[in-house]
């Protein structure tokens, strides 16, 4: 099953005669993990082929998580994959990929991963400005190393150059359909059902695009294919947060210590507002906003602004 | 945040750069929402790079006509429910200024209703942004046109019985350009609301939903300043939403955002055109 030897062997018949295949398709709401799931499906049901798809996407509209198995062979029974029987896992989004890797068949599955991320807001613990993520921080090269055949790449940015960011499904069909051994026009008639209407062109070209990207991988080092690495994520500065109280303007009305998401605040003896937990303050401005009284002022100042002055 | 690092005033704002500052701390209430109007306003007025000399503020009675007053501009406070009066003869004899009125429930609803049915109609270019606390706090708590039914003041001390008005949708039924309505507790959201009034060529009316913790929310049992102005917030439907789908759902919300915009035209023009014409000059 592993792409070098795919090509070598154009035989269905191969395919026909073993077990059953298991293809695991993973990715968050909106990027066609379904769609071209149902394309693999009708693909092999046109071939002869016994096919059992189901499929989770019941949070996929909030950017949850949808994934589909799809089992085919000469007599499917279970529709689901069990845990390291993925013969290819296809991660439309790097984290995905990341933790659905238990479910890949430890010696020959194929990994294909789009290196594009997309970062939950349950992954923005931290609430400082520009705080990293609790993101996966496992790289490309890393991954590729575990796995016994992999492939990642930025099909998010390779769909965006051709015209539509929303054909990086496409992409990655392409590339798992160099892993497999049906004819190329049968995989185009039948995409062409499945994408949405005036979009068969680009669709067909991001296809015959994934399908080449693997032709040149396997010519050169994955490296240098490997087009977005995650340690290039942009350095933000670091910001530090200065909060003026001007004393003799507030008036003890409350607003900022009710309100502040931190709870960071509270009035003193006198009940004058004062900042009494700095380290959980963000600066995010909702006590400044919200002071009738212009009695706090939140200043944002870099680091190395503050080093100057200090 | 990068929106507040560039912007067309240049620099952060500094709600001091604003403030009359021999005159603060201002007068108002601990917890008046009136005070975030202010700030909001004057956030506004900083990102769209107005100079505070062609900026005048023309206010009326009562808190709302107080909160002017702390501006460093043009200022100007007036008699009751005639702002928007002297602002239509500000903006005829100068329409080089931004002519902004604070004006509140009582001021603009009651005594100055009839100015404003007929503001609206002219459509001339003027902000009004009425401070609505649903109360006149300045005399002592009495029950103002906003009032909502059942409601607690020291003149319907057994409940009002009387319904509120829907001051938005008079305004825009009076034919003022554009119509707008925002909580305080969405700063940012009121502040771009006040942009859009400011840019707009036009009447445009927006209601800023402002709180009375002292007189009104202490004599109804509302809470704090912070209960009643998120109270504010649960209670707003963002304007985009109620097309969509909960509109039969939650029918009684407040609705936010602009709410109504016509393209009428601008009275101050006309008049203009009409007197060059007058004068046998040819526009």
């Amino acid at each position: 099953m592993s792409i070098e030897t795919a090509n070598a062997e154009p035989s269905t018949a191969a395919v026909a005669k073993g077990r059953t295949r298991n293809v695991l398709i993973v990715g968050v709401g909106g990027q066609g993990v379904i769609m071209i799931s149902k394309v693999l499906a009708l693909l092999c049901q046109t071939q002869g082929l016994q096919v059992k798809q189901s499929e989770v996407h019941g949070m996929a509209k909030r950017g949850g998580v949808v994934f589909s198995h799809v089992r085919y062979g000469e007599e499917v029974w279970s529709p689901t994959i069990p845990m390291g029987e993925a013969d290819v896992l296809i991660a439309m989004e790097w984290a995905e990929g990341v933790r659905w890797l238990p479910f890949l068949r430890p010696d020959t599955g194929v990994f294909i991963a789009d290196t594009q991320q997309v970062i939950p807001p349950f992954a923005c613990r931290n609430r400082d400005f520009y705080a990293n993520p609790a993101y996966a921080t496992e790289t490309p090269a890393e991954i590729i190393d575990m796995v016994s055949d992999g492939f990642a790449l930025d099909a998010g940015r390779m769909a965006e150059e051709l015209g539509n960011a929303r054909a990086a499904n496409t992409i990655l069909l392409g590339t798992m359909s160099a892993a497999m051994d049906f004819p190329l026009e049968e995989w185009l008639s039948v995409l062409n059902q499945f994408v949405p209407k005036g979009t068969e062109e680009i669709n067909r070209q991001a296809f015959l695009l994934g399908r080449e990207w693997v032709e040149k991988t396997r010519l050169e080092p994955k490296e240098a294919t490997t087009v977005r690495a995650l340690e290039q994520q942009p350095v933000q500065p670091k910001i530090n947060v200065r909060l003026e109280i001007t004393r003799e303007w507030c008036k003890s009305c409350d607003i900022c210590v009710k309100l502040c998401p931190e709870r960071c605040l509270d009035l003193d003896e006198q009940q004058i507002v004062r900042l009494k937990d700095p380290a959980a303050c963000t600066g995010c401005r909702i006590c400044e906003w919200l002071c009738p009284d212009f009695a706090i002022a939140v200043h944002h100042e870099n680091s190395t602004a503050t080093e100057v002055s200090a | 945040m990068n929106e507040m690092k560039t912007k067309a005033g240049g620099g952060n704002f500094e709600v001091r750069d604003y403030l009359r500052l021999d005159l603060m701390p201002h007068f108002m209430c601990p917890g008046c929402g009136h005070g975030i109007a202010l700030r909001a306003l004057l956030w506004a007025v900083h990102e769209l790079g107005i100079d505070k000399d062609n900026l005048a503020i023309v206010s009326g009675i009562g808190c709302s006509g107080r909160v002017g007053a702390y501006i460093d501009a043009n200022t100007y406070h007036v008699t009751h429910g005639r702002p928007l009066a002297f602002a239509t003869g500000l903006k005829l004899a100068r329409p080089d200024l931004k002519v902004i009125v604070i004006t509140g429930d009582g001021d603009c609803l009651a005594i100055g209703g009839n100015h404003l049915i007929h503001a609206c109609r002219r459509n001339l270019d003027i902000t009004c942004l009425m401070l609505n606390n649903e109360v006149y706090g300045m005399t002592g708590g009495q029950v103002s046109p906003t009032t909502a039914e059942n409601r607690l003041t020291t003149t319907t001390p057994s409940g009002n019985s009387e319904p509120a008005f829907d001051a938005c949708k008079l305004a825009e039924a009076a034919g003022a350009g554009l119509v707008g309505r925002e909580v305080t507790m969405q700063t940012p959201a009121l502040r771009n609301l006040i942009k859009a009034g400011l840019e707009f060529d036009g009447f445009s009316f927006l209601e800023v939903m402002s709180d009375c913790t002292e007189i009104y929310g202490r004599k109804n049992d509302l809470g704090e300043s912070a209960e009643m102005i998120m109270a504010q917030k649960s209670d707003m439907r963002p304007q985009a939403y109620t097309t969509i789908t909960d509109q039969p759902f939650r029918p009684n919300r407040l609705v936010t955002g602009v709410l109504a915009q016509s393209d009428r035209p601008e009275y101050g023009a006309t008049y203009r055109r009409q007197a060059a014409a007058l004068r046998g000059e040819t526009a």
